[in-house]
């Protein structure tokens, strides 16, 4: 089997730069989908793909799967400030070729238990990648998905369709005025499991919350990644349960496992 | 066309690749990993993660950086220890076409020696690989590979340990890279391979900071052909031994610079990553130079290029 060669059928903006908390760290975001039949039809919500970025990437990089159809994926990406990769992903025009190092999703994914009914899920800024598939995966099992989700702004979105939608941003322009975590604690009592994916402090703050103690919450963790098929050893974290590659083990991990402290020092 | 080496030709067992294409330490797992994308067994060799006494843990994140036609890394030797590559690993080899050569790395030279015998004799592994680019803690923490009298007692222990094909896999972090050879070779060797990594640093700038966790890392890719073939080329002209290329080889072209810069194999890294086909694809490039070239056996080509 050699690399895939994957089609792009659209890839647009959603929208242009956005600050976090004031500092500029994107250029924008972007949809793109990729005609990709073998991956579509075996993803997960929660698994990822690794992309040739262009000749001068000597590491793939690593995206959720964001939506599936019947042959292709789509991924949602932000476009780094001086990010090589996101910014040449950006330039792609229908029609254009990626290749994809491995034929198939790649990672975990997340686990929804049988029984549960009602599953929320807490997307902080880019993090709604991996939470816009689970949303709808989750819908078709007849389950209630209510949507936290924090972004600078009210224009910055990217909205599921047919879900419960709490919104929190950070200049008020929509919901709460503040970061999603500040009115978490008010939905855990309906959920019986959470699932999460966003930066660094969204989880956290998280794991520092007295009434996720007893909840199963799921998380999606970035770290950097070279192979994507658990040979390198450039993903592994430091767990509650020993080492784990993030690309194999990972890149869903319960919230309590993940030592936040070592990976807070590390960055990505 | 006869595209087969021998990697070990005064050793009784020999090393013999049924091609040059070999994969690089720590690029390509145990094999496995890459068994359901593509025929493995078609490949050379395969060259497995370096492997310690005791497990590993290796570095802090983050263990990976990009940089100009390179990749700065450092996994700090992250791995499973010789006992469970012999009990998990080489059983699986044993069913294998294709030979697995063993990475080692001691921390003092009774560490190699004790590497060595614990790997002779266990079926499915076709030869050992060593990495004497690990610092000596002995020594003060120069690389074992940086000086000939160092190199050379770690290749005469794990010499005397077993009889398994040795070959020494020198570093570039030395002054003197033809006098290692030289020294590696007298002491033992049947094979030589180079380069592993040359060190490097990167700062990340926003964060007043250097990037990876362990401060410095080791650099691969492109971004270190030119001295790899360098190396091989001094190195292959000092020593009788045979001698596989290492650095930055993505296809057939880079290969054949090797060869004919001396080597009579090569091994395929960093290339791994964005595309793990890539040996066999350098295999196919291989192949279809030799045949519109006109050329019979690969011998030819091996320091064809020699001016
Ligand atoms: C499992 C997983 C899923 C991801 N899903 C998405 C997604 O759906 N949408 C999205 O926008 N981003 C996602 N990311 C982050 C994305 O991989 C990085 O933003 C991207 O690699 C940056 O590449 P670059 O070349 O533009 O940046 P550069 O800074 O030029 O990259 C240099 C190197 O650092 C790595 N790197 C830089 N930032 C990150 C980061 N935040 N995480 C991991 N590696 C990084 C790159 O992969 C590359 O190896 C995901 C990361 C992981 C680990
Ligand atoms: C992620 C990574 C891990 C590596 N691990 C090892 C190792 O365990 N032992 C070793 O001898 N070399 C190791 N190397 C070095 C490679 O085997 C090879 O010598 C080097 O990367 C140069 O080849 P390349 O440019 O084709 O990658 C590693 C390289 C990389 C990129
Ligand atoms: S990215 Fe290589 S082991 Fe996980």
């Amino acid at each position: 089997m050699r690399q895939v060669v994957a089609t792009v059928i659209s890839n647009e903006q959603l929208w242009g730069e956005h600050r976090v908390l004031g500092h500029l760290k994107f250029l924008g975001a972007w949809l793109i989908w990729l005609k990709c039949p073998e991956i579509a039809s075996e993803a997960k919500p929660g698994q990822f793909i690794m992309v040739n970025c262009g000749e001068e990437c000597l590491l793939p990089r690593p995206f959720s799967i964001h939506q599936v159809s019947d042959d292709g994926i789509a991924l949602f990406y932000a476009v780094l400030v001086s990010g090589k990769g996101t910014s040449w992903l950006s330039r792609r025009k229908k029609g254009d070729t990626i290749k994809l190092p491995s034929p198939h999703p790649l990672g975990n994914g997340f686990s929804i238990v049988s029984s549960s009914k009602n599953l929320l899920l807490v997307a902080g800024g880019n993090g709604i990648a991996p939470l816009y598939f689970l949303a709808q995966d989750a819908l078709k099992g007849k389950r209630s998905v209510t949507l936290l989700y924090g972004t600078a702004d009210n224009k910055r979105r990217s909205i599921p369709p047919h879900i419960k939608l709490v919104s929190a941003t950070e200049d008020g322009t929509v919901g709460h005025r503040g970061m999603i975590t500040d009115i978490l604690p008010d939905y855990i009592n309906w959920a019986d499991q959470v699932f999460a994916c966003g930066p660094l402090p969204m989880y956290q703050a998280m794991a520092h919350m007295s009434e996720l103690k007893n909840k199963p919450v799921q998380i999606s963790l970035e770290v950097r990644m070279g192979c994507g098929l658990g040979v390198c050893y450039g993903c592994t974290v430091k767990t509650r349960n020993g080492l784990r590659q993030v690309c194999q083990d990972g890149p869903i991990f319960e919230l309590d496992d993940v030592l936040w402290e070592e990976l807070a020092d590390g960055g990505v | 066309m006869k595209l087969s080496v021998q990697l070990a030709p005064k050793n009784k067992r020999g090393l013999l690749l049924a091609n040059p294409v070999m994969t690089a330490s720590g690029t390509f797992g145990w094999g496995t990993e890459y068994e359901h994308l593509f025929d493995i067994q078609r490949l050379g060799a395969i060259v497995g993660k370096g492997t310690t006494l005791k497990p590993r843990e290796g570095n802090p994140q983050p263990r990976l950086a990009e940089t100009p036609c390179g990749v700065l890394n450092a996994i700090g030797l992250q791995n499973i220890g010789v006992e469970a590559v012999i009990k998990e690993k080489a059983p699986i080899w044993a069913g294998w076409r294709v030979p697995v050569i063993v990475n080692i790395v001691g921390e003092t030279v009774e560490e190699y020696a004790s590497l060595a015998r614990k790997l002779d004799g266990v079926g499915g592994i076709g030869g050992i690989e060593v990495n004497i680019g690990c610092p000596n803690i002995e020594a003060g923490g120069d690389e074992f590979g940086a000086h000939p009298d160092s190199a050379a007692a770690v290749t005469a222990a794990v010499r005397a340990a077993t009889s398994l094909p040795v070959m020494v896999k020198l570093t570039p972090n030395t002054g003197d890279i033809v006098g290692v050879a030289q020294a590696v070779a007298e002491a033992g060797a049947d094979a030589l391979s180079l380069i592993n990594t040359p060190r490097g640093i990167v700062i990340d700038i926003a964060r007043r900071r250097p990037l990876l966790g362990n401060v410095r890392g080791g650099l691969s890719g492109p971004a270190i052909r030119p001295i790899a073939v360098y190396m091989v080329y001094s190195v292959a002209g000092a020593v009788k031994v045979p001698v596989v290329g290492i650095g930055g080889i993505a296809s057939a072209s880079d290969a054949l610079e090797f060869i004919m810069a001396g080597a009579s194999a090569v091994q395929v890294g960093t290339a791994n990553f964005t595309n793990p086909s890539a040996p066999i694809e350098v295999l196919e490039g291989i192949e279809e130079f030799m045949a519109k070239e006109g050329v019979e056996d690969i011998a030819e080509l091996i320091g064809a290029g020699r001016g």
